[in-house]
């Protein structure tokens, strides 16, 4: 079952290099070599650990009955986050969501950008895994709001060079080549981002969620780098996640 | 509202746009060595004993032509060998010919691997031949190469 | 600990004594080469790099390799193995800087 996951995560994978002019295109041989890498994801282990640490706090179990969901029903259940939450009154992530799991059971919560968060967060969404993301901008005023306000800090120019996220990833752009890398395509016909990730970057050899892949576009563009759990970020999450709805969430995924 | 002030205390509406940004890649440098370093041609010569490899269409040697992260380039070497008690492939030799320490890994087999076939990940620190030498148990050696581009530096 | 720091994957899930599986060990490591530079201080990080893995199946070694700082960081190794009945597949690893760690899987094979 899983394997079906990731034989459609190596078509958006590698959908996006195929825009690449000539003088990157792979071939179908290269393409089949890439492939044999998600197979073994370097992300496995670290995701490996992330479930020995959920397995400290309880394991699936206890996020089912923090989240008030029935077990068999957490999958399709994550594969609806960031979600407003009652318990938090706002939207969260689930990164943010483990975190008001651990203080509740009166452990001190790891840090979002701690690698224990981003293992043990990156395994737990990994349970909706086969699931389309199912996220709901129209659940509640504060996911409107939160859809409206993503919208906004996606499109806003700011930083010395005056980008926006928009500007490099709207679909005019898509399959430009920036410094050797084709621009990708985030929405549901694309790579999906929002279902893609968490991934492990090759290029930095280490796992790195959603929002922290926005820091790394905010840093080379030069973007002054939004808090990881902001509102801002959060918001950015939604809006990132609704572009992907419907795709399957296949983790982790592999990124250059 | 907070949030607009948390957008213009990021810069809303600063300098506009001047050229397309370059991402922040690491810069082309003259080669480091460390302490492992060893030309290929020494490599090889170590690893056969001075004997000749040759090339041979028994080993398939799998690498991307095109590598669009010289930090992880996949390799895979498969010998169309038997593996049997008296007769097999005794070693596989992976290289990386202008890395400065061009040896990658040198694998051992036995008989119980049931098929001489081996497969990782390497660092490429710019465009090169990647060989690929297997060691038979009577003493042969043969081998394949496959040049790989990198676009960019594993080293970055 | 709850660290998993390592992992063996043998494909395909399910085999027989007699078949030819492939067996992957993953494992969570630098692979520094000693040539890299700290970008916060400027100094120069050691090499720290995965020297010997050695493959053993029920007590018998089956493959070694010898490994050079030149693989990937977090690197995988995969090789073959002919199935020849239950018990254990060990891998052990060794680096630069003298630590040994080793993985062990079971071998199930289904008739
Ligand atoms: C200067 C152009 C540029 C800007 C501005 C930019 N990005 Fe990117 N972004 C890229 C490029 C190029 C890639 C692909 C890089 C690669 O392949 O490593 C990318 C990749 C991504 C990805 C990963 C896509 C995937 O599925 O693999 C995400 C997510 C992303 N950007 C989010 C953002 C967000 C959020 C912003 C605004 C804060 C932003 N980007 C601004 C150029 C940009």
């Amino acid at each position: 079952m899983r394997k079906i996951a990731k034989i459609a995560l190596c078509f958006t994978l590698f959908a996006s290099l195929s825009y690449a002019s000539e003088q990157f295109a792979m071939s179908d041989a290269d393409r089949a070599m890439y492939e044999e890498l998600l197979e073994n994801n370097p992300a496995d282990m670290m995701l490996a650990s992330g479930g020995n640490l959920l397995e400290e706090l309880g394991g699936d179990a206890a996020v089912a009955k923090f989240l008030g969901v029935k077990e068999d029903a957490l999958a399709a259940y994550l594969a609806g986050f960031p979600r407003y939450l009652e318990k938090f009154g706002r939207v969260v992530s689930i990164d943010q969501m483990l975190q008001g799991m651990m203080h509740e059971s009166g452990k001190k919560p790891y840090a979002l950008k701690s690698n224990e968060m981003f293992n043990m967060s990156s395994y737990v969404k990994s349970l909706a895994n086969e699931q389309p993301i199912n996220i709901d901008i129209n659940a509640n005023e504060h996911m409107k709001k939160a859809y409206a306000f993503g919208k906004e800090v996606f499109d806003t120019k700011r930083g010395a060079r005056g980008l926006s996220c928009y500007s490099c990833h709207n679909p005019s752009v898509i399959g430009t080549i920036l410094r050797t890398q084709p621009l990708p395509d985030i929405s549901a016909k694309g790579n999906a981002s929002a279902a893609t990730w968490p991934a492990y970057r090759m290029t930095k050899s280490n796992l790195a969620t959603l929002q922290k892949r926005f820091q790394g576009c905010m840093e080379n563009a030069l973007l002054a780098v939004i808090p990881l759990g902001s509102p801002e970020m959060t918001a950015l999450e939604v809006y990132f996640t609704h572009e992907a709805k419907g795709a399957t969430i296949a983790l982790p995924g592999l990124k250059r | 509202m907070q949030r607009r002030d948390f957008l213009k205390s990021l810069g809303v509406g600063a300098a506009s746009a001047v050229v397309i940004p370059s991402m922040s890649f690491a810069a082309e440098a003259p080669k480091p060595r460390g302490k492992n370093a060893l030309a290929y041609n020494d490599a090889l010569g170590v690893a056969t004993g001075g004997k000749k490899a040759e090339v041979s269409a028994k080993v398939k040697l799998k690498v991307p032509e095109i590598a669009e992260n010289g930090a992880v380039v996949p390799v895979t070497v498969e010998v169309e060998h038997p593996m049997s008690e008296s007769d097999y492939v005794k070693a596989i030799h992976v290289y990386a010919t202008k890395n400065a320490n061009s040896r990658c890994i040198g694998v051992h087999l036995s008989p119980a691997n049931g098929e001489a076939m081996f497969a990782t990940r390497i660092k490429l620190g710019e465009t090169q031949e990647v060989v690929a030498v297997a060691e038979l148990s009577n003493g042969t050696f043969l081998m394949a190469s496959q040049s790989v581009k990198v676009t960019i530096g594993g080293c970055g | 600990m709850a660290e998993s720091k390592s992992l063996i994957k043998i494909k395909p899930n399910s085999y027989k004594s007699g078949d030819i599986v492939k067996v992957s060990f993953m494992v969570m490591h630098p692979m520094e080469t000693g040539l890299r530079k700290d970008k916060k201080t400027g100094e120069t990080i050691p090499e720290e790099y995965i020297n010997s893995v050695k493959f053993e199946y029920n007590g018998k070694v089956i493959t070694t390799m010898n490994v050079w700082e030149t693989l990937s960081v977090n690197p995988v190794f995969t090789i073959n193995m002919k199935v020849d009945g239950a018990g254990e597949l060990k891998v052990t690893y060794t680096d630069n800087t003298g630590k040994v760690e080793e993985t062990t899987e079971k071998i199930k094979p289904k008739g």
